[in-house]
């Protein structure tokens, strides 16, 4: 046995035994066992990525356990990628979830039993090997994700509906993935992975488009890509803040993983010169998803579905990533597709480090303060020292700019892109720019958004008696805040560590040698001119702004120094009322966006009684919808009601028709199966 | 956006000559300015005479900002204070404050006959008093209202130039 199978086994026995022990485990010391499982679940599965990306395998098949299909799982290096990154989520969110669900009544034998059944499941997506095994787990991670969203639906009517919305998408997504692999397995010898490979080159190009287009449809809804991340805004705010971390920090990468699985492993889309268009929807999607997830991040004050909108924006980027790879791959320069890929999966493993820690000091601010719009908070700085500092770094990793973890993985992505020019044709001659563009703007947009974020919500003066009274979060949420905060540091300190294995993983993926060479604290880009040392521009950075800080100090100790009053315009004293708000500080980016957005907006006046020129009350309301939904979805669900209500007249509530349906039916079928045998 | 430049180029200037700088003693601080003076108006009471003619002193016409004098948004970014009208009871403490939040070395303005001695305000009941005696005041400038010209005169004092 190697040690991946060995530390694989270990993630899924521990993954299993803490479920059991969810139930059965006494309330006091319930979620401390739960925590501490899936920690060493997490951390098990991790190791068993680790060692699967770097060359080692496993396969175990177990061909009585599913009837029909059996189970078939598999670890590769692909896979890997995504085990360990799953694995590194549930080891932070593992520790954090013992204080949180503790404070939020979330202790109870339900949850407690279906959190580590739904982080199993998210681990055994990416090695499962065989239709049946993959459909199996990603049904369960489904279910288990539903039940955790609607936890606390109780206390909330919102979480009900954002439940509802979820569990009809996923559902729907999961129908997609179903058609697709069906028709895939149906044109192969069975249903296991390898079948499907030797199977893939002698699919039409027609078939191969349907099934790509498919299972990308329910793995896009998956990562909530744009038109089918209705489901993301809704169900991230409303799960506790462990589940939103665990679903937006590793489950949505599976929707990634089922794209690129599909793709580029079972249809060999990258050697296909006719699946130039997959990648170029790919791309495409990608990018609108990305500017329209930071757009609304930006205009957004709920800090929850600020950061959920976010994932839509980030997610997006990789797939800018995944797309250019494929058309690269597809035009025959590999290197540079190699390069595309390592971007996206190292912005992958950016993206699982700090939403992880955004969420979990997103749900610290909940459970200190039971608020989430941005303009109720502020002042936290005070009461929350570490929780503060905990969303900055977060904040900052989230930015796209130096120091920040994402800076290493955009600047990659911008590389390929811009290098992409001469190589391709026409198509990519016109998109590639545009790419350049969406990727240039978001990052602009994200840095606008993360200010807010971070300036209006935790700094100044507090907006309301909550979050003057909020007091530090317990130890156990402080140490899993602490593991993510750790990896944002060292993925944008050291990314040279982990770039050497995501680079030959992303080589291996579209076929051609690692695209990246690692120079000591230098990556340096193998086919085309650039190199990168980030510990060094952290550095150089670190020395700049300590020079300037000393430059000021000199210049300023010159002068006496005078006490002065805080300049309050002079009636004093100031008040939160006086602050900027989240409102306010987004309202010029709503302007500039407005044809976009079209934020609805509403002042009302009312005058007094005795003289029109008095004002007695002015209220004024701004509601910005998500336009996609509002033209896409809700055309539907009016359709669908007035379905529903005309069926009405086909169900009186009479036992004797609704036997009669049933016959009828019975006999219809057997009727067409006798005409059309 | 074109007739506005045609407007702006048929106009061509319209500011009046220039004179020879004021003579008269100006406050000692003023040399320190190096013929740059930031300038905060406050409003401590005034029945906004003073105001429509210190709108003409830095307007087009008189333009005060030549000679280096320039009105700022905040206490913090000036070097002296103009003030108009009585103090009154509102406006001392805030006026005070003021005072306070602008960085030394810095001038006082008075503004008009109210700023100097309550004008034809003297004695009513919401009248703390003149500029005079909340705030030390460095130069006074005289009228009911003062005209522009007397104002970019007295400013004039101020920048040196």
């Amino acid at each position: 046995m190697n040690l991946v199978l060995v530390a694989l086994l270990t993630a899924g026995g521990v993954g299993a035994l803490s479920a059991v022990a969810g139930l059965l485990a006494p309330a006091r010391v319930r979620t401390a066992v739960v925590g501490v499982s899936i920690t060493v679940s997490g951390a098990a599965a991790a190791v068993a990525g680790v060692a699967a990306m770097t060359g080692q395998g496993a396969v175990v098949a177990l061909p009585d356990l599913l009837p029909l299909s059996g189970v078939l799982i598999t670890v590769d290096a692909l896979g890997g990628v995504f085990l360990a990154i799953t694995g590194g989520v549930a080891v932070a969110v593992g520790i954090y979830g013992i204080g949180y669900c503790r404070q939020h009544g979330l202790n109870g034998r339900g949850v407690q039993a279906v959190l580590p059944l739904f982080v199993t499941a998210m681990l055994l997506v990416p090695v499962a090997a065989s239709v049946g095994t993959l459909l199996l787990c990603w049904e369960l991670m489904a279910l288990t994700s539903l039940l955790l969203v609607v936890a606390e639906h109780r206390s909330r009517p919102a979480v009900a509906q954002a439940g509802r919305w979820y569990a009809v998408m996923t559902h729907l997504g999961m129908v997609a993935i179903l058609i697709g692999l069906l028709v895939f397995s149906a044109n192969a010898v069975d249903g296991s992975f390898p079948a499907l490979r030797d199977a893939a080159s002698g699919l039409s190009p027609t078939v191969a488009g349907l099934i790509f287009v498919a299972t990308g449809i329910g793995f896009g809804s998956k990562a909530g890509i744009v038109p089918l991340h209705a489901w993301l805004p809704r169900a991230h705010p409303e799960a506790p803040s462990n589940v939103s971390a665990l679903m937006s920090a590793a489950m949505v990468n599976l929707g990634v993983y089922g794209i690129v699985r599909v793709g580029f492993d079972l249809l060999g889309g990258a050697q296909d010169g006719a699946a130039t268009w997959w990648w170029l929807l790919v791309l495409t999607l990608g990018a609108v998803s990305a500017i329209y997830g930071i757009l609304q991040a930006a205009i957004g004050t709920n800090l929850k579905r600020l950061l959920g909108y976010s994932t839509t924006e980030n997610m997006g980027l990789v797939l800018v990533g995944v797309g250019a790879a494929g058309m690269f791959a597809t035009s025959g320069d590999l290197p540079l597709a190699g390069l595309a890929m390592a971007a996206a999966l190292l912005h992958l493993v950016n993206h699982a480090a700090f939403k992880t820690l955004l969420f979990q000091s997103a749900g610290s601010v909940l459970a200190a303060t039971g608020r989430r719009d941005l303009d109720d908070l502020g002042g936290l700085r005070a009461g929350m020292p570490a929780t503060t500092a905990a969303f900055g770094l977060g904040a900052l990793a989230a930015s796209a700019l130096p120091p920040g973890a994402a800076f290493v993985s955009e600047w990659l992505l911008l590389q390929a892109l811009t290098h992409g020019l001469p190589t391709a044709g026409a198509s990519a001659a016109i998109v590639m720019p545009l790419a350049v563009a969406a990727v240039a703007l978001t990052a602009g947009l994200a840095v606008a958004t993360f200010v807010k974020a971070f300036g209006i919500g935790f700094l100044a003066r507090p907006r309301s008696p909550e979050a003057a009274r909020a007091a530090e979060s317990p130890p156990s949420m402080l140490t899993g805040m602490g593991i993510a905060a750790a990896a944002c540091v060292g993925l944008a300190l050291l990314p040279t560590l982990v770039l050497p294995t995501i680079g030959a993983v992303a080589g291996a993926i579209v076929g051609s040698t690692d695209p990246l060479q690692i120079d000591g604290m230098t990556i340096r880009l193998v086919g085309v001119a650039g190199s990168l040392s980030p510990l060094m521009l952290t550095i150089a950075l670190m020395i700049g702004l300590a020079a300037t800080l000393a430059g000021v100090r000199v210049l300023a100790t010159r002068r006496a120094a005078r006490a002065a009053r805080l300049w309050d315009c002079g009636a004093g004293p100031l008040s939160a009322r006086m602050e900027y708000t989240a409102t306010s500080f987004a309202e010029p980016l709503q302007r500039v966006f407005d044809d976009v957005l079209q934020a609805e907006q509403d002042v009302d006046v009312t005058h007094a009684r005795e003289s029109s020129y008095l004002v007695q009350t002015i209220e004024y309301r701004r509601r910005v919808p998500d336009r996609i939904e509002r033209r896409l979805y809700e055309p539907v669900l009016a359709a669908m009601a007035a379905w529903g209500r005309a069926g009405r007249a086909l169900a009186p509530g009479s036992v004797h028709r609704y036997l009669g349906y049933g016959f009828y039916a019975l006999c219809g079928l057997l009727i067409l199966l006798v005409v059309t045998r | 956006m074109l007739g506005l430049w045609r407007k702006i180029r048929a106009t061509g200037r319209v500011a009046e000559p220039a004179t020879p700088p004021p003579s008269g003693d100006s406050p000692a601080a003023a040399t320190e300015f190096g013929g740059s003076v930031q300038i905060r108006h406050v409003d401590a009471g005034s029945c906004n005479g003073c105001e429509v003619e210190i709108g003409a002193a830095f307007g087009p016409v008189y333009d005060a900002d030549r000679y280096g004098a320039r009105l700022v948004a905040s206490p913090r970014h000036a070097d002296a204070l103009l003030v108009t009208g009585v103090v009154t009871r509102n406006m001392a403490e805030p006026l005070k404050r003021t005072f306070e939040a602008v960085p030394d070395p810095k001038l006082v303005v008075a503004v008009g006959d109210c700023a100097r001695n309550c004008g034809v305000f003297a004695g009513a009941y919401g009248v703390v008093g003149a500029v005079g005696d909340v705030l030390p005041v460095d130069l006074e400038i005289p009228g009911c209202p003062p005209r522009p010209e007397a104002i970019v005169d007295a400013l004039r004092k101020l920048t040196g130039r």
